[in-house]
């Protein structure tokens, strides 16, 4: 299996900054979208903390020394567990930079990751950054917003279509670098060839709906030229707020991938 | 004119201009609507009474309060803060000119203004929205156990039970079901558990399902039959 991604981040027509930063590593699998806020400098200040020591803490940590925080936990993978593990330092490490400076004291980030190993995607999400998989035309959510809008969708007082003029949108319930805990959510989804991976930052998706995701990764088929389009997309519907996309696509190995191709020159056979 | 403010975790939403009577509540007949679960349907009311103001609760589920206080019927005094569900009111008496906000142009936060709710708030908002939301749809039921019977094959159990969120069948220490032999894929299928049930993606090797070969994602139903690196099991939930 060999994975091959595209990035694009844009600060969008309506702000001055961009608070948004992504971290894309295909050798390592590693994928990361985080949202800053807070106003500048915080906003900046927080999402790039929190991406790096997401990054170093992988580097660092290894599978064994993570122990299952709670019950919930020891049901999922330990490559699963680390990822949460790393995440919960990243809440310290923002949450004590705004401690020590004033100028910094409020700042959080949202931040959605996906780390795969073995065919296995480990997700891992705070706030109202989201993890898409596409398959066959068909785009599944991986993550559910951490926003008041969708705790009134669970609790059936609001649909779906409401909560996209609910003036509450922005309010969320949990962040990294607020408090001193954070929950994280998890989730862990097999991958196969032909597989698609969306992250992105909620100034993607308050602006461009589901359906326009998944027609964009059906025609295109090419991790950077998705993103691009959908950031244009953003735009092209205002660029309310800053705007984070990374895809990946996940591919079968090489000698698979030329051997499916032979095959199809040589028949005219269906390409798998 | 003296006002209302309208406010939510500091942020001003709107102003309100005190007429004769002023209603407040969930429903869009109200003068101040707060569409939030916490608030009822009609709260309460100001009405205006000589050059007094009067707040009175229209018995809302969650109660009315003045400056943290709950009240039933309260004379507003300038600067009282008045709480409905989560959000604030804040009576100005002292407020000139043209009334604000007579017409209703919706008073959109800033985008840019993402506002984070604590913990503390978050969970006095989820008490408030459990003893709010109306019974009647039901929480999503827990997924049944998935379990995987034997039917043959040389294997370590004679059922292997798919508690864990991914589950993997073969050569890999990581497996639930492990296959012995030299040429067994490491991963052959990966089982993962959500919401909706079971769903088996093939990752190596050369997996049947009912005699077919497991090309794509199947979600698993009761009877499905694997055959996978010489082993023979049958899909079950309990």
């Amino acid at each position: 299996m060999r994975l091959r991604v595209g990035a694009a981040t844009d600060t969008g027509l309506v702000r001055n900054l961009n608070e948004d930063v992504y971290i894309a590593h295909v050798d390592r699998g590693l994928f990361l979208v985080c949202d800053g806020m807070g106003g500048a400098p915080a906003g900046e200040v927080a999402s790039k903390i929190a991406a790096e020591t997401i990054l170093e803490e992988l580097n660092r940590v290894s599978d064994e020394h993570t122990t299952p925080r709670t019950n919930g936990e020891q049901q999922y993978l330990p490559q699963t567990n680390r990822l949460a593990e790393a995440v919960r330092r990243s809440n310290s490490a923002v949450y004590h930079h705004a401690q020590e400076d004033p100028a910094r004291a409020g700042m959080g980030t949202t931040m959605v990751g996906v780390w795969i190993r073995q065919h296995i995607a480990s997700v891992a999400h705070v706030g109202d950054s989201r993890a898409y998989l596409w398959h066959n035309g068909e785009l599944v959510p991986l993550t559910r917003d951490h926003s008041l809008v969708e705790a009134h969708i669970s609790a059936g007082i609001l649909d779906r279509q409401q909560s996209l003029h609910s003036s509450q949108q922005n309010i969320l319930l949990r962040v990294l670098g607020r408090e001193v805990e954070v929950d994280v959510e998890l989730n862990e989804v097999p991958t196969q060839p032909g597989d698609f991976l969306l992250l992105c930052s909620d100034g993607l998706t308050r602006t461009v709906e589901e359906s326009a995701l998944s027609r964009a990764i059906c025609e295109l088929r090419h991790p950077q030229q998705i993103c691009d389009f959908l950031v244009a997309a953003a735009n092209g519907n205002g660029g309310a707020d800053n705007i984070t996309v990374v895809a990946v696509e996940v591919r079968s190995s090489l000698p698979r991938r030329v051997f499916h191709q032979l095959r199809q020159l040589t028949t005219g056979g269906p390409r798998a | 004119m003296p006002k209302v403010i309208l406010q939510f975790e500091d942020q001003t939403l709107k102003d309100y201009a005190l007429g004769h009577r002023v209603t407040i509540g969930r429903l869009p007949d109200n003068t101040v609507v707060i569409d939030n679960p916490a608030v009822s349907g009609h709260h309460a009311c100001i009405v205006r009474d000589a050059d007094r103001f009067i707040l009175e609760d229209l018995r809302s589920r969650n109660g009315t309060y003045v400056n943290e206080k709950q009240v039933y019927r309260h004379a507003l005094q300038n600067g009282d803060v008045v709480l409905v569900g989560k959000h604030q009111l804040r009576f100005d008496e002292m407020a000139g000119g043209e009334a604000a906000a007579e017409h209703d142009e919706a008073a959109l936060p800033n985008l840019g203004d993402t506002v984070y709710l604590t913990t503390q708030k978050h969970k006095e908002m989820l008490t408030k929205l459990r003893s709010t939301v109306t019974p009647g749809r039901p929480a999503a039921a827990p997924t049944r156990l998935g379990v995987l019977r034997v039917l043959s094959g040389r294997a370590d159990h004679v059922e292997y039970r798919l508690e864990a969120r991914t589950s993997f069948i073969g050569k890999s220490e990581d497996a639930l079901v492990r296959l012995q032999g030299w040429f067994k894929p490491r991963i052959a299928v990966a089982i993962g558990r959500n919401g909706d049930g079971y769903v088996a993606t093939p990752s190596g090797g050369k997996t049947l399902v009912n005699n077919q070969l497991l090309a794509a994602r199947h979600t698993l139903k009761d009877g499905d039959v694997l055959r996978v690196g010489g082993l023979t099991l049958e899909f079950r939930t309990k």
